[in-house]
Parts: structure tokens; sequence; C-alpha cells
């Protein structure tokens, strides 16, 4: 078994479609109806992953997250089919790990689910170097090495980097970063976290249009490639 | 009777001191007693101005001549000195009054002012204090009515052309229409404020109508007895005016604001509506797209023959995704949904277009020409994002196989020009303008929806899109506005 799946969808279809794909895919899925069950389950069954749709009858998504979140240790994906980058901040920012935008195929929500349980096994080591492709994030010593080469760096831009790090895979919200690296009075001003970047980026030798390490998520943040 | 009242003392009062001076004079000889007289003319003049002054002055002179002056018994008058004491009596009331007048006059202006003030002050305060504004204008117009040779103060307020009274009692039907008039062609009937006062305007005598002077969001009724009112009133009605003014166009916004909410909310079932219809519209698609790839995949044990078609099916699930998608954008974009704008580097946009289509545009050349110190762009970083993945897209439909897609920009004025041209064959010069309609399309698959996104968010953002032929092949040129942008905080 690679891991077990709650999802949580009220459509019956996808609920059958999910449990057939995942688990050709190995993983053993469970699948409930509505956020009262999901909160149920969680305890009970304590996956490893939650699928959460957030179009849920009753007590909808957003809800069940914010339940789930301080208590459950699995990684939650949001799924919604509505594409608004409203919708996907407020929902990283309440704890989700990924979000997904209906429909996807089964092969792209199989990479996400392993992307966050992969993440979830690092943080659990507690690795102090962080590896993207060539890029490596030494937390302990505080250094930043390309390809072996020390790269300097600001301490915004360190901080920046090192939050990305710390959260790689998972695509961190402008908001969540303006106010780990600023503090609070700076939340709301998006330019910043944009100009560092591409200082960092240009540093690193990472360009934008064929990111190795930085991607942008239009709209929501940026993501460190794992 | 009143108006005597003053004469009469001034008469008695120079008997008096007539008689005062014969007392003084019949027990010894005192000269110079004539300037008794004087304190008498003196206070006349403070008390009363100079009309009683002066006929004090001259009854004193004439008791005084005709008792005091020898020859005793006649009114002649002999000798220049005689003379020069009438003409010093008589210069002493007019002075007198003069003075005591004015300060009189500057006394009673300052009372008058004071309670304008006062008044003003107070009405002022009741108009920013309440939220009734009708309240206070009720309080405005009572107050108006009480200057002299006012007969009637109301005030109409003139909405989107329609007149409704809000004070100073009913208003015939004739009477509205006539301030509708007004209001509409900002003409004044029969009155005028100048130099803070104000002034009548009869077209002919004795006429009786009320008066009609426009306001920013409203009309001024008014009767005025011209041959009752005082100019200190005109001023007053005139501030009055004022301040009605003022409140008027405070409650005018006031209503606005209300109409503005009300739109917000339409624009809120507006949006509500359309993610209800993008949830019953995408579900469906949602559960085939899973359950197509979910059987395609290896472990599933289908024929390769099988599992091609699921493949095919499922790009065709994926189009129709991107159809509804596109409709919904559509829609929304119609519908007036609100930007979410911001500064962006325009290089970031195109690397994020460039990256989303990095499959469809691995075969061709993409030459991106962007100055290094190009200003930022203010954008909806989505919206905006879409505009040049759909033409890219587009550019990657009609350039020839690995032909080159070259995308640039330079800041022109206050707007950043961009453009994507393709090296793929002209648009037909009639089909130029049609371009950018919806569902206009020039190929046999195409929805025709791409391209008219992209004006709908161009225009959104205050940007123009055209097409142009250019040697090479069309180029697509679109505007977004520049940025203004403060320093970035030292990092």
């Amino acid at each position: 078994m690679s891991g077990r799946v709650l999802v949580v969808d009220d459509e019956i279809e996808m609920q059958r479609a999910l449990r057939t794909g995942l688990g050709y895919h190995d993983f053993d899925v469970h699948a409930v109806g509505s956020g009262e069950e999901a909160i149920r389950e969680v305890a009970a069954w304590r996956p490893d992953v939650i699928l959460l749709d957030l179009g849920l009858p009753g007590m909808d998504g957003f809800a069940t997250l914010k339940a789930l979140r301080p208590a459950v240790r699995g990684a939650v994906i949001v799924v919604s089919v509505m594409p608004d980058e409203k919708d996907k901040v407020r929902a990283l920012d309440a704890g989700a790990d990924d979000y997904l935008v209906k429909p996807f195929g089964t092969e792209e929500l199989v990479a996400r689910i392993r992307a966050v349980l992969r993440r979830q096994a690092d943080v659990t080591a507690g690795e102090p170097i962080i590896r993207s492709g060539d890029l490596e994030i030494d937390i302990g010593r505080r250094s930043v090495k390309v390809n072996g080469k020390l790269v300097r760096l600001t301490p915004t831009e360190y901080e920046l980097l090192r939050f990305l790090a710390l959260h790689a895979g998972k695509p961190v919200t402008h908001t969540t970063l303006l106010r780990q690296v600023w503090g609070d009075y700076a939340v709301g001003d998006k330019y910043n976290t944009r100009y560092v970047v591409a200082q960092i980026r240009k540093k690193l030798g990472d360009d934008p249009a064929n990111p190795r390490y930085i991607v942008n998520e239009p709209g929501v943040g940026y993501r460190l490639e794992t | 009777m009143r108006r005597l009242a003053p004469y009469a003392v001034a008469i008695s009062g120079v008997i008096g001191i007539t008689a005062a001076i014969a007392l003084i004079v019949s027990l010894a000889p005192v000269p110079g007693l004539s300037v008794l007289y004087l304190l008498l003319v003196l206070w006349l003049g403070a008390r009363w101005g100079r009309g009683p002054a002066i006929a004090g002055s001259f009854a004193a002179f004439l008791l005084y001549d005709f008792f005091f002056v020898p020859p005793v018994g006649t009114f002649s008058v002999r000798g220049p000195g005689e003379l020069l004491e009438l003409v010093v009596l008589l210069a002493v009331a007019l002075v007198t009054s003069q003075l005591a007048g004015s300060l009189r006059r500057t006394q009673a202006r300052a009372e008058s002012l004071a309670g304008e003030s006062q008044a003003l002050y107070e009405l002022a305060a009741a108009g920013l204090r309440s939220s009734d504004i009708s309240e206070v204008l009720s309080m405005l117009s009572r107050r108006a009515t009480e200057l002299r040779g006012v007969g009637r103060f109301a005030l109409v307020a003139v909405d989107s052309g329609q007149p409704s009274g809000l004070a100073g009692g009913e208003l015939t039907v004739g009477e509205l229409k006539q301030a509708a008039w007004s209001h509409e062609h900002d003409r004044a009937v029969g009155v005028a404020v100048r130099d803070g006062a104000v002034q009548t305007v009869r077209t002919h005598p004795g006429a009786t109508e009320p008066a009609y002077l426009p306001l920013t969001s409203g009309v001024a009724v008014i009767g005025i007895d011209a041959e009752e009112a005082e100019p200190d009133g005109l001023r007053m009605l005139a501030a009055l005016i004022g301040l009605a003014d003022l409140l008027l166009d405070r409650r005018r916004a006031a209503l606005e604001a209300e109409r503005a909410r009300g739109l917000e909310s339409s624009d809120r079932l507006k949006t509500a509506i359309l993610s209800s219809l993008s949830h019953e519209l995408k579900s469906p698609i949602a559960s085939l797209r899973t359950g197509l790839t979910a059987l395609a995949a290896p472990q599933a044990g289908l024929q390769p023959d099988q599992r091609q078609l699921l493949v095919d099916l499922d790009r065709q699930a994926t189009r129709l995704d991107r159809m509804v998608g596109d409709l919904l954008a559509l829609s929304r974009l119609e519908a007036g949904m609100e930007l979410d704008k911001g500064p962006h580097d325009f290089a970031d946009l195109v690397a994020d277009a460039s990256r989303q289509l990095r499959t469809e545009l691995a075969g061709n050349q993409l030459v991106v020409e962007l100055p290094e110190d190009l200003p930022p762009v203010e954008i909806d970083e989505v919206q905006a994002g879409r505009v040049l993945a759909n033409l890219l897209e587009n550019a990657h439909e009609w350039a020839p196989p690995n032909g080159a897609i070259e995308v640039g920009a330079l800041p022109r004025g206050d707007m950043l020009e961009a453009w994507v041209e393709n090296e793929g064959p002209p648009i037909a010069i009639a089909d130029l303008d049609h371009v950018f309609d919806t569902f206009w399309t020039r190929r046999a698959r195409g929805s025709g929806l791409g391209l008219a996104i992209c004006k709908r968010v161009v225009e959104a953002h205050g940007g123009t899109i055209r097409v142009e032929n250019r040697r090479r092949g069309p180029r697509f040129i679109f505007t977004f506005p520049l940025a203004m942008v403060r320093a970035v905080p030292g990092s």
C-alpha cells in the first residue's frame, strides 16, 4: 500500500472514479460525501492524505478544513471546480498543503499525492539540508549552494528562500511570505515578494520562463520545486 | 406717533434748558450758558440721530435768541457772533448724530451678524449631526420664513429629473414643474444671488408667484416681498440657501451611495449564479475525466486500442472543459468582474505564459524582446496572463511548424505597448475587424473565444488591442497601464 487516501466529495461518480483510479496506483481509498462524515472518518481511520472538495453540501469545504486542520496528521489537498485564485489562497492560508482544480487527470492527482507524502516524510525526518535539483539550502549553517558553489544572499533573500525551502513543493501564498519575511506590517505589498524573488532568481541563475527552483503560481504565490 | 416722540423730547428738552438758563441768569449773570444746549443736542444726536438733533438745535437757537440775546424778545440776529453760535449748534448736531448713527448701525449690524452666524452654526451643526437631512431642511426653511419679507421658503430635490418637495410645505404640480425646469436649465426665475445677498428680479410689478433658484441637487422656491425685505435679511437668506445647497447635495450623495450598494449586491448575485453554473457544468466533466484517465492507466489491464480510445475521449473531455471555462470566463468578464490589480513585471507574465504552454511551444522558436528597464504594469496577474497565453497559443496555431514567435514590449506614454507576432499567413483585410468578435474563428475547430477574452481583459484594464499584418505575419498589439511603483524598501 502506498498510503491511505480519504476522498471527501459529494458526487458518487467522482468517488467511484477516484476509488478505481487511486486503487490502480496501490492507494487505500475511503470516500465520504460530507464534511461531518470526513471529520469522523479522519478520527477513526487516520488517513495520510485527505482529498477535500470545497463545494460540499452542508458544512462547506472551508469549514471542514478549519475543523480538521489543528488535529489532523495527514496532508490536505483541496480540490475545487472553481478556478478562483482567491479560494486557492484562502485554502492554503487555512492550512491546506496543496490545491488542484477540477477536472484533473488521475496521473496528475497521483503525482500531487506522492509529492505531499514525500514532503511529510521529509518534515518528520527533520532534514537540515533541503535540496531542489542542484540547489542546496543548509538551514543549520544558513548557507545556499548551487552546484556546490556558495551563493551570497541578503538576509531578506535568504529568509524568503528558507521559508520556501521549509515548505518545498507546497505553494506558499504572497500573504504568508510577506508575514514571515517582513512581519505583519508589510502584508498587502506583494511587489516586495516579486522583487526579492527576481533578485534570488538572478543570483541562482534561474530562468522564470523555465524555472528549475522557484515556480510562480499566478495569483497565489511561489513554490520551490522538489 | 412713535416717530414724533424724539422730536417732542427735543423740544421739551430745549424748553427745559431755556428755563434752567433763565433761572441761573436771574440769580447771577453767567456768560456762555448756551453750551448747555450743546449737551442736549449731543445727547439727542447719539440717542435718535440727525432729525431730532437738528430740530433741537433750531429750537435751542430760536429760544436762546428770543429770551437771552439782546434785544430780548425778538428773533433778530445781530452780528456775526450770534450767527456763528447758531452754525456751531447746527454743526455739532449734524456731526454727533452722524457719528452716533454710524456707531448705532455698526452695532446693530454686528448684533445681526452674530445672530445670523449663530443661526447658521446651529443649522449646520444639526445638518452634520442629524442623519435625517429632511428634518434639518425643515428647520432651515422655518428659519428662512422668520426673516422679514420672506413669506415662503420651500426646497425641492431633483433626482434624475424628478422633482420632489422636501421642506417648506406643499407645492403645486405647476410649481414642481417650474422647479424641475429651473434645475434642468440651471436658470433662476425672479431671484438672484449677488454679492452674498438675495436680490429679487421682478418681471412685472406686483407679481406674486414664487421665485426659483437652482442649486446643485435641487431648487429653492422662495416667496419674497421686495418692499418688506431688509438688506440683512436678504444676506441671511443667501447664507441659508448656501447651507440648503450643501445639505441637498449631501442627501444626494447619501442616496447615490445607497444605490451603489444595491448594484453591488446585484453584482454578487451575478457572481453567485455564474459560480453555481460553473459548478453544474464542470462537475460532470470532472467525473468524466477522472474516470477516463483512471481506466487509461496500464494497471487497468485494457488492450492498447481500448486505451487509445480512452485517451482520445479524455482529450475531448479536456476540450469541452476548456470551452466551458472560456465561456464562463467571458460571462464573468461581461458581468464586470472585479480585477485584482497590482504592479507586475511584464517579463514575469511572459515567462509564466510560456511556462504554461511549454509543451505546445516546444517546436517554436520563442523570441522575447523586452528592454531591461521596462517599468512594471498595473494588472490582474491571472487575467493578463490569460491574454498572453491565448495570444501565444493563437500564434502557435498559425505559425508554420518550427516558425518563430516574437514577443516584445515598449513603454509608450503611461501605457505599455506589447505585441505577439507569428510568421503565419496574413489575416484577410475584411477579417481584421472581426478577429476579436465572440465566436468568430478562422479555424474549423476553434471556439472563437480566446481572442474575444483577450479583448475583454485588455479593455477591462483600460487598454486596447488590435491586429496588423506585418511583413513576416500577423502582429497582435495590446496595451496595459504602467504601474506607479514607489521604491522597494531595502532588501
